[in-house]
C-alpha cells in the first residue's frame, strides 16, 4: 500500500518537474554562471549509505578541530501517552557510564582530551555529538557509540536523575517562551504525539523504569535510524571505516516498525490562555499551519517568515528596520520583543510568530500582525521580497561558520532530506521566490485559515478567538 | 529500503487522511480540510521538486579542497600609521573590520558613558549613507550583516558579507569610523536605547556586567580600567553630539587604528583602506562646527594603576522569574592583580585559570565544560549552598585582573567568602600531573575550537596587531601552553597572591568580611579569615 502511494507520488512529482522546466529557465540561466565560481570556494558533502542502512555525510574542511555526531530519527513524537518523556530521559542516562566506562571514566575522558561532549533531544530528533581536536575523532566516535549502544542504565542512576529532570523542568517552567511554544503544540496537535511535551510529565518522568528505557533504545535506536556527521577535520574515508566498525553489528529496528500513531499528527486551529496576572508581561504565540520539511513551499514560508521579522526594544534603530511591523513596534512601542518563527515537522509546521508587551497592548499588537499578514497575502511588493531574500540568504549562509554549525546543518538536512542541498541549489530556490509566490503561499497558508493561539500572563485584552480568526481574511481583496 | 526511508515515511502520512473524514463528519470547522476536498491546495506553490529531491539540469558545481597555505597572516602600515592586516581563508565570505584603541578607560577627561553611546550609535548616517537603513541595504545585497562591541579598551566595528562586497564594506567602515553625522535625532535615540538598556540590567538577575564594572571600579580606583563601561543614570542627560565628535576626534586617528579583514585578498583591502581611511578625510576635519576649536581634552594616557580597594553594594537581586526555587542570591567577587596580555606570565596565568575553571552549579552541557576543574571539585560540588563560582583572568595592555566571582544564599556569604579564598590561597599547592595536563590540553582546544569561526580570527588578528603590531599564529600558542610547568603555575600564584586583594559585592552583603581580614586570609597559609569558625575548617 504504502510503496503503490510513493510510486503515484513521484510519478505526479516528475510529471509537476517537467511543465516546471518550461516555466522557469530564464530565472536558472541568469544565476548559474555566477554561481559556479562562487562555489569553488568551499569543500563538498560527501554522503554514504552503508550496509547496515547507516548514512554517512561529512564536509572536510582540513580544520585542526571537528564536530562529529550521531543524528537519530527518533524523539518525543514517537512515545505514547505512558512513555512520553523516555526520549529525552534516554538522552540523559547517555553520560551516565557504559559497561566499560563509569560515569567518571567518561567525564574524564572526555575533559581529559578537552572535548566537549553534548546531546539534545527535539521533538523529531534526537542528537549525541562530540567536539574535539582532529586527531581524537576515532576515540571520539568509539565514545559516542559506546553510550549509545552499552549505556549502563543503573537502577542508582536512574533514580538520581529523574530529580535532574524534575529540576530542569523547572527552569524551562522558568523561560516562559517555552512554556508558551509547549502549549502552542499541545493546542495545535491536540490529541496527536506532538502535541505532547518532549521532558514529558512530572507523573513519566517518576515512573520510567530502566525497562521502558531498554525498550524505547531497542525499538528506536538502529543504524537504520542513524546518521554520523562530521565537520572540520574529517576523513570521509575514515569516517566510513569507523561506522562499519562501531556500528556496523548492531540489529536495529525497520522503518516499517514506525507506529501509525506517529505519522497521524493533524492540525487544529485552537487556543490556550493561561491568565496570570501576576506575570508582569503578556508572551503570547500565534501561528498557521506551515509546511512539512521536505515541501518546496518551504522556501517561500521561509521569505514570508523573514518579511515578519524580529525586534526587540534594545535593538537600536528599530525603526530603520527592513520589516513593517517592527517599524510600526519601534514607532508605536507595540511590544517589547517579538520574533517570527517556522518549525518544521515531517508532514506538517507552525508558521507564526510570538512576542512579549504589556498587558494592555495584546490587541494592538495582534491587530496589527494580522494586517500585516494580509498585506503577505494580497500586497506585498517586490522591492519587500527582494530585501527579504537577501536577509535570508545572509541567515543562512553567514550561520555555517565552525565545525559545530556545518555538522549540525549537515545531520539535520541528512535526516529531513536524506541529501544535503548544494548551496546553489538553496541559493536558486530562494532566488527564484517572488512577490507572487509569497502572496500564493500567503493565500495557500494564512489567508482564511484557522490559526492556533497560546497566551500566557496578563492576557486579558487579547480578544477572543473568533474576533481573530475573522480577521484571517480581508473583504476588500 | 534503507535508501529513503524518510520519504517513505514522509508519503506514508498522506495516509493520515482517513482521520479527517470522522472530524469533518463531527463538523469541527477548525479542522484541518481534508485533502481530498482541496485538491487545488494541495498543489506545491513553487513549481520546483520537494527539498528532497534536487533539480535537475543545475550547473555541476565545483568544489575546493581544504588548502593549509593560506594561513599567512600579512601586515602593512600605511603612511599615516594606521595598519592593514589580512589573512586568507577558503569559504565564500570575508570579515573586515576596524578595531580602535579606545573605550571606556580614555573617559577620564569626558562625562562616563560616551563608549556606551558610541556603541550604540555604531552604524548610523554618514555623509554617503543618510541613515542606518541605507548601510543596511547596502550590506544586504552582498548578504552582510554588521556589529559593535565595546571592550574596556578596544571598539570593534565588523562587517561580514560575500567576498565581492569588499570595496562596499570597506566603505562603509571608513564611513562610520571617520564621518559619522551623529545627528541629534540618532543622539535621542540612543538616549532612549541606553535608558532601556539600564532598567534592564537592574531587573536581571544576571549580575555579571555590573559585577565586572564594580570590580574594575574597585581594582583600579575609578580611574582608566575602572571606569565604567555602562552609562551611568545621570550622564545619559549629559552626553551631546558635540562631547561625541571631540572624543571621536582625539581617539578615532590612524595611530591607534587597525583594519583587519579575513578572507580577504591583501593588495585589495590596503588599496580599498587607502580609498577610504586616508584619501577620505574624517568629519570633524571637513566641518570644524561640529567640534570646540581649541579644546583641551587629549588623550588619556596614563597607564592603569592596579590598587586594592573594595566597592560594594547592598541592594535587591532581582530573582529568576516562575517557579525556580531559586532564591535570591547575593554575589561576591574578588580580585588580585594579574598580568598585562605581554606578560612573559600571560600564557602559565591562562593556563591557571583554566585549571580554576568553575561555572555554575545546574549549568546544562555535557562532560566538557570543565567539570573537573578545581572551582567545581573543591567548592560546587562540595558546598550545596553554592549557586556559581567561575574564575575570569582579564589581560589588558598593562595590566590584569584575575578574579573569582561567586554567588549563594545571603546567609551564607561569609562562608563563601572563606571558601574563595580558601581555593586561592591553595592555588601554590598540590597541583597534580594530571590537573595541569588537562588544563593545558582543554586551553589548546579552546583557543583552536574558538579560531574555528571567522570573526573569531578576525578579531585574534586584530587585537594582536593593535596591541604588538605582528600576529603571533595559533601554533606559537600552542607550543607555549605545550611549555608550562608546575613550576610556571606555581610562580604565577605566588606572583598573585602578593599583591592586595580587590573586592566587589552586590546584593544582601552585610556580612563580608572587611577587606583587611580579607588581606589577612589571603596571607594566611591555610587561606583562614581571622576570627573564622572551626566548623569549615573540618571539611577541607
Amino acid at each position: 500500500m504504502a510503496t503503490r502511494l510513493l510510486k503515484i507520488g513521484s510519478a505526479l512529482r516528475i510529471y509537476t518537474n517537467k511543465t516546471s522546466l518550461v516555466k522557469i529557465p530564464k530565472q536558472w540561466q541568469s544565476t548559474a554562471a555566477s554561481l559556479k565560481e562562487t562555489l569553488i570556494n568551499q569543500p563538498a558533502t560527501r554522503v554514504t549509505t552503508l550496509d547496515s542502512g547507516m548514512r554517512v555525510a561529512s564536509e572536510d574542511s582540513g580544520a585542526a578541530t571537528a564536530t562529529v555526531g550521531l543524528w537519530i530519527d527518533s524523539g518525543s513524537r514517537y512515545e505514547t501517552d505512558d512513555n512520553n518523556g523516555v526520549a529525552h530521559f534516554m538522552e540523559h542516562m547517555a553520560f551516565k557510564g557504559t559497561a566499560k566506562r563509569s560515569q567518571t571514566d567518561l567525564e574524564l575522558e572526555i575533559e581529559n582530551m578537552g572535548a566537549h561532549l553534548n546531546a539534545y533531544t527535539s521533538r523529531e530528533q534526537t542528537v549525541f555529538y562530540a567536539k574535539c581536536l582532529s586527531q581524537d575523532v576515532p576515540k571520539a566516535i568509539e565514545i559516542l557509540s559506546d553510550i549509545i549502544k552499552n549505556s549502563k542504565l543503573g537502577e542508582n542512576e536512574i533514580e538520581r536523575e529523574r530529580g535532574v529532570i524534575l529540576r530542569e523542568m523547572q527552569e524551562v517552567e522558568t523561560n516562559l517562551q517555552e512554556v508558551v511554544f509547549d502549549h502552542l503544540h499541545a493546542a495545535a496537535y491536540q490529541g496527536t504525539s506532538l502535541g505532547r511535551t518532549i521532558l514529558g510529565p512530572t507523573k513519566n518522568i517518576k515512573s520510567i523504569s530502566r525497562d521502558d528505557l531498554q525498550h524505547y533504545v531497542k525499538t528506536h535506536y538502529g543504524p537504520s535510524r542513524f546518521v554520523l556527521a562530521g565537520a572540520g577535520g574529517v576523513d570521509h574515508n575514515q569516517l566510513i571505516e569507523l561506522a562499519n566498525k562501531h556500528f556496523g553489528q548492531m540489529a536495529g529496528p525497520d522503518y516499517d516498525a514506525i507506529p501509525e500513531y506517529v505519522k497521524a499528527c493533524r492540525y487544529t486551529g485552537s487556543e490556550i490562555r493561561v491568565r496570570d496576572d501576576t506575570i508582569p508581561l503578556a508572551h503570547v504565540a500565534f501561528a498557521v499551519e506551515g509546511a512539512g520539511w521536505a515541501e518546496a513551499d518551504n522556501i517561500p514560508l521561509m521569505v514570508a517568515n523573514t518579511l515578519i521579522g524580529a525586534w526587540d526594544r534594545s535593538q537600536g534603530g528599530g525603526v530603520n528596520n527592513a520589516s513593517n511591523l517592527a517599524k510600526t513596534c519601534a514607532e508605536d512601542g507595540l511590544c517589547h520583543s517579538y520574533q517570527s518563527f517556522n518549525t518544521c515537522y515531517k508532514d506538517t509546521g507552525l508558521w507564526g510568530i510570538y512576542f512579549v508587551c504589556d498587558p494592555m497592548q495584546c490587541d494592538d499588537m495582534i491587530s496589527n500582525i494580522q494586517h500585516e499578514w494580509m498585506k503577505l497575502c494580497t500586497s506585498v511588493t517586490e522591492k519587500e521580497v527582494a530585501r527579504a531574500k537577501n536577509i535570508l540568504k545572509t541567515n543562512m549562509f553567514l550561520q555555517l561558520d565552525g565545525t559545530t554549525a556545518i555538522c549540525e546543518d549537515i545531520g539535520r538536512q541528512i535526516l529531513c532530506y536524506n541529501r544535503r542541498i548544494p548551496l546553489h541549489e538553496l541559493e536558486m530556490r530562494i532566488d527564484s521566490v517572488t512577490a507572487q509566490t509569497i502572496q500564493n503561499v500567503g493565500m495557500k497558508y494564512i489567508f482564511d485559515q484557522c490559526p492556533v493561539i497560546a497566551a500566557v500572563g496578563p492576557v486579558e485584552n487579547l480578544p477572543d478567538y473568533n474576533y481573530i480568526r475573522g480577521a484571517m481574511y480581508w473583504l476588500r481583496v | 529500503m534503507s535508501q529513503k526511508p524518510l520519504i517513505v515515511a514522509i508519503r506514508k502520512s498522506f495516509t493520515c487522511t482517513k482521520y479527517f473524514n470522522i472530524w469533518q463528519r463531527c463538523n469541527f470547522s477548525s479542522q484541518r480540510i481534508p485533502i481530498q476536498l482541496s485538491e487545488n491546495q494541495k498543489k506545491s506553490v513553487t513549481s520546483f521538486p520537494p527539498l528532497t529531491e534536487s533539480i535537475p539540469n543545475l550547473p555541476k558545481p565545483i568544489y575546493s579542497t581544504a588548502k593549509e597555505e593560506h594561513q599567512v597572516t600579512k601586515i602593512t602600515v600605511l603612511p599615516n600609521g594606521l595598519k592593514v592586516a589580512s589573512e586568507n581563508r577558503f569559504g565564500q565570505f570575508c570579515t573586515i573590520g576596524v578595531l580602535i584603541d579606545s573605550g571606556p578607560r580614555y573617559e577620564a577627561a569626558y562625562p562616563s558613558g560616551i563608549s556606551h553611546f558610541l556603541e550604540k550609535l555604531a552604524f548610523g548616517s554618514t555623509n554617503t549613507y543618510d541613515s542606518k537603513d541605507k548601510i543596511m541595504l547596502a550590506l544586504e545585497k552582498h548578504g552582510g550583516i554588521c556589529d559593535c562591541q565595546a571592550s574596556r579598551d578596544t571598539f570593534v566595528y565588523a562587517a561580514s558579507a560575500e567576498r565581492r562586497g569588499l570595496d562596499i564594506i570597506t566603505q562603509v567602515l571608513g564611513d562610520i569610523v571617520l564621518r559619522p553625522k551623529i545627528t541629534e535625532e540618532e543622539v535621542q535615540i540612543a538616549k532612549q536605547t541606553v535608558q532601556f538598556e539600564l532598567e534592564s540590567l537592574h531587573t536581571r538577575p544576571e549580575q555579571e556586567p555590573i559585577l565586572m564594572d564594580m570590580i574594575h571600579a574597585a581594582a583600579y580606583r575609578n580611574n582608566t580600567l575602572g571606569l565604567p563601561k555602562i552609562c551611568p543614570q545621570e550622564n545619559i542627560e549629559k552626553i551631546d553630539r558635540k562631547t561625541l565628535h571631540i572624543y571621536l576626534k582625539h581617539h578615532y586617528v590612524p595611530s591607534r587604528m587597525v583594519v583587519a579583514g579575513v578572507g580577504v585578498e591583501h593588495d585589495d583591502l590596503v588599496h580599498a583602506v587607502n580609498k577610504y581611511f586616508v584619501d577620505q578625510k574624517p568629519i570633524w576635519e571637513e566641518q570644524a562646527d561640529l567640534i570646540l576649536p581649541n579644546n583641551r581634552n587629549t588623550v588619556d594616557k596614563s597607564i592603569a594603576q592596579y590598587s586594592a580597594g573594595c566597592v560594594m553594594e547592598e541592594c535587591n537581586v532581582p530573582i529568576y522569574a516562575g517557579p525556580s526555587g531559586l532564591p535570591e542570591l547575593s554575589h561576591v567577587v574578588i580580585g588580585l592583580e594579574g598580568c598585562s596580555h605581554q606578560d612573559p606570565d600571560f600564557v602559565a596565568m591562562c593556563v591557571l585559570n583554566m585549571m580554576m575553571g568553575g561555572g555554575g552549579s545546574f549549568s546544562a552541557g555535557g562532560p566538557g565544560k570543565g567539570m573537573y576543574t578545581r572551582l567545581y571539585t573543591n567548592v560546587l560540588n562540595r558546598y550545596h549552598w553554592l549557586y556559581s563560582a567561575t574564575a575570569y583572568n582579564h589581560a589588558y595592555a598593562d595590566t590584569g585582573l584575575f578574579c573569582i566571582h561567586a554567588s549563594c544564599t545571603p546567609s551564607y556569604v561569609k562562608d563563601m567568602v572563606e571558601v574563595i579564598i580558601h581555593e586561592m590561597v591553595t592555588m601554590t599547592s598540590g597541583v597534580s600531573d594530571n590537573e595541569l595536563a588537562r588544563a593545558k590540553k582543554q586551553l589548546q582546544s579552546m583557543l583552536l575550537m574558538n579560531l574555528e569561526q571567522r570573526p573569531v580570527v578576525f578579531e585574534d588578528i586584530g587585537r594582536q596587531v593593535l596591541a604588538t603590531g605582528s600576529r603571533k599564529r595559533p601554533e606559537y600558542f600552542m607550543q607555549a601552553i605545550d611549555g608550562i610547568s608546575k613550576d610556571d603555575i606555581d610562580r604565577v600564584a605566588r606572583r598573585l597572591l602578593k599583591s592586595p586583594p580587590c573586592v566587589a559585592a552586590r546584593g544582601e552583603v552585610k556580612t563580608v568580611p572587611s577587606i583587611t581580614d580579607i588581606q589577612n586570609g589571603l596571607l594566611d597559609s591555610q587561606g583562614r579569615l581571622p576570627g573564622s569558625r572551626s566548623r569549615l575548617s573540618l571539611f577541607r
